[in-house]
């Protein structure tokens, strides 16, 4: 796990503090239950603050999964970089 | 804050035993993050609580103040945005913007202005109500531009600021300061216009957790601090007078040392609203004598007691000023300019909240003004603050004198011309007794608190009973000095709160006040929620002697006793040294 997906896993565990680590990088909003639409947008503000980033958020539903978020972390980081 | 401090924060939450504190917040907005944010600031002032945040609908402003009006909770938070007074000051409906909509608009927010108005008032009569005003820009609805002010958005802030004004008169109604909220959050950093589309949360996250810190602050009161200790020479004026004489010491414009002025306004201010003033300076005390002779100044020396000027350590002259006013070291604030007095102070006082004097820093002065107004600031003022620092310096009078000659506590009251008025009346409610139970601690049962609304259901209830003491004497008047609540059954009295302040000590009234429990009453025995606390020491040892041994939680005073212990103790256990 890099320095990125650690970070990325702690918001997950800020929002979402039952899930145990290797829950939380499987987690999906079809996975996990409490994962509903205040959850994602929670999670959308959690990782702004974080990362110091704006998400562009025009279809929230696809930030669905930790994986979602993981790429699109990677792909910002690419442009940026 | 930021919000995953906040979520985090509110896990322990969860896990609270304490009893719940509700509070109802009523907003037309989704609160989404807001509630996270207030959830976790209510829990930082509540330590001891589990918070509950009772929520109406979104999209449903009116709804939601109708739902207040039945809510069951002990405080209540208004936060309305301008899109709550009309749809069309918001960005989420597609109504035109013409000009002549722009009265309609206006008509429409002044009806709905009254419906505030109106919920406020009757919420206010339950639990207290804390209203925040549009934080949020106007949208660009009129036709001139932006740098100009439109007769429009200021006939808009008008209906709302007579809002405020009306309601900030009420007893129960605290009114979020918008000078507050500019300072801490700018208004362009305020509204999240994706975020108010996507979700209708309309605040970016610093601006909710700024709101929800101050709308936190409004709903628990901290406690205000008493007494304030300021040093001289740098502090209240600008020079040391030993050094530079009395005409060399100044506080104006020509020196360029008007903040000090600055300074002594702000303390002559907090003394007129019963803040204690104290001085503690190293300096010759004749200089400083001299020094207040002075006609410029802008605080008389009327309004400091005690005056402690020695050579000797800032900690002993602190501690002899705690002595004196008879108060713990945490309700005070400490200025000094020397970082070296600070320390030794704070070494000696842990409690005491000690502050740096910015000298020749005027943003810096202004700035401690600020945070000053904060530790001292009230509500209202009372009877009792007008008279406080007055009635300190004729206790310390009257100690004196009772030193000199000998009189003991017990015949001094008639020497003294006492006066001890009893009052039972339940309504109207007065919010001195509330102020006294929850500041008192050394002559205090049991160290209980109640919020506004708990008190107030508390005296609702047709079985509860309220004593109200007054105290006059010869010296002049202490006012309101002593609460107690209970219930009564049918031979027993039960005492579920009793506090005395500790300018009252020393008077006797404690036995006045089961004498006329007793009496009033006519019961056999009074039960005592006695539990006993860190800090009520003097109330142990009255009730020591009461019983002949350390009372116990639940102690119950029987008539018999309290009469023949009473008698012995004519002359009482001195207490006033707690």
């Amino acid at each position: 796990m890099d320095e990125l997906e650690k970070r990325l896993a702690a918001c997950f565990s800020t929002v979402m503090p039952e899930l145990t680590a290797e829950e939380i990088r499987q987690a999906s909003a079809t996975t996990v239950k409490s994962w509903d639409s205040v959850a994602t947008v929670t999670l959308i503000a959690v990782v702004e603050e974080e990362f110091g980033i704006s998400v562009e958020v025009d279809d929230p539903a696809r930030f669905d999964s930790f994986q979602r978020f993981l790429e699109y972390l990677r792909e910002v980081e690419k442009n940026a970089g | 804050m930021k919000l995953v401090e906040a979520l985090g924060l509110l896990r322990n939450v969860k896990s609270r035993k304490g009893e719940a504190y509700r509070c109802f917040l009523a907003t037309g907005a989704n609160p989404l993050h807001l509630t996270t944010f207030l959830t976790a600031e209510l829990a930082l002032v509540l330590p001891d609580q589990r918070i509950e945040l009772q929520q109406g609908l979104y999209g449903d402003f009116v709804g939601n103040l109708s739902r207040l009006a039945d809510a069951n909770a002990d405080s209540a938070i208004v936060l309305m945005e301008w899109s709550d007074l009309d749809p069309r000051l918001g960005i989420r409906t597609a109504s035109p913007w013409t000009p002549s909509s722009c009265a309609d608009i206006l008509s429409n927010v002044n009806a709905r202005v009254l419906e505030v108005q109106q919920s406020v008032e009757k919420a206010s009569q339950r639990m207290p109500v804390v209203l925040s005003t549009p934080t949020l820009p106007i949208p660009p609805i009129s036709f001139v531009p932006g740098w100009q002010a439109s007769s429009f958005e200021l006939e808009l802030k008008i209906a709302v600021q007579s809002l405020a004004s009306g309601v900030s008169q009420l007893a129960q109604v605290r009114v979020l300061n918008p000078q507050r909220v500019d300072l801490v959050s700018p208004l362009q950093d305020r509204l999240d216009i994706e975020s108010e589309l996507l979700t209708g949360f309309p605040y970016k996250l610093p601006h909710a957790s700024a709101l929800a810190n101050l709308l936190a602050n409004l709903v628990r009161k901290p406690v205000p601090k008493k007494g304030l200790i300021t040093d001289l020479d740098d502090t209240l004026w600008r020079g040391i007078v030993g050094e530079v004489g009395i005409d060399g010491i100044s506080w104006d414009l020509d020196h360029h040392s008007q903040m000090h002025a600055f300074y002594q306004r702000l303390l002559g201010a907090l003394s007129t609203e019963g803040v204690l003033i104290a001085v503690a300076s190293k300096n010759e005390l004749s200089m400083v004598e001299k020094a207040f002779t002075r006609k410029d100044l802008a605080i008389t020396v009327n309004s400091i007691f005690p005056m402690e000027v020695s050579w000797g350590p800032k900690s002993e002259a602190t501690s002899r000023i705690l002595k004196t006013w008879n108060i713990a070291a945490d309700s005070v604030v400490f200025i000094d300019d020397s970082p070296l007095e600070l320390a030794e102070v704070k070494a000696s006082h842990p409690g005491m909240e000690c502050i740096q004097f910015p000298t020749k820093d005027a943003a810096g002065i202004y700035s401690l003004s600020l945070r000053l107004r904060d530790l001292f600031g009230k509500s209202a003022i009372l009877e009792e603050d007008a008279i406080r620092a007055e009635s300190i310096r004729r206790s310390h009078t009257r100690i004196s004198n009772e030193e000199t000659a000998k009189t003991t506590p017990a015949n001094f009251l008639e020497q003294a011309q006492a006066e001890i008025s009893f009052n039972f009346s339940k309504l109207p409610l007065d919010p001195r007794a509330l102020e006294l139970v929850n500041k008192t601690n050394q002559f205090n049962l049991n160290g209980k608190r109640y919020t506004e609304a708990s008190w107030q259901n508390y005296l609702q209830d047709s079985g509860s009973l309220l004593l109200v003491v007054s105290y006059t004497d010869k010296y002049g008047p202490l006012g309101k000095i002593a609460v107690v609540a209970g219930r009564r059954d049918a031979k027993k009295l039960k005492v579920d709160t009793w506090v005395m302040s500790c300018r009252a000590f020393s008077r006797r009234i404690e036995y006045k006040t089961l004498e006329e429990l007793f009496t009033k009453f006519d019961v056999d025995e009074i039960e005592l929620d006695f539990v006993p606390t860190e800090r009520n020491s003097p109330l142990r040892e009255f009730l020591t002697v009461i019983f002949g041994e350390a009372p116990s939680p639940g102690c119950v005073i029987s008539r018999n006793v309290f009469e023949s212990r009473s008698k012995l103790a004519q002359v009482p256990q001195e207490i006033a040294n707690g």
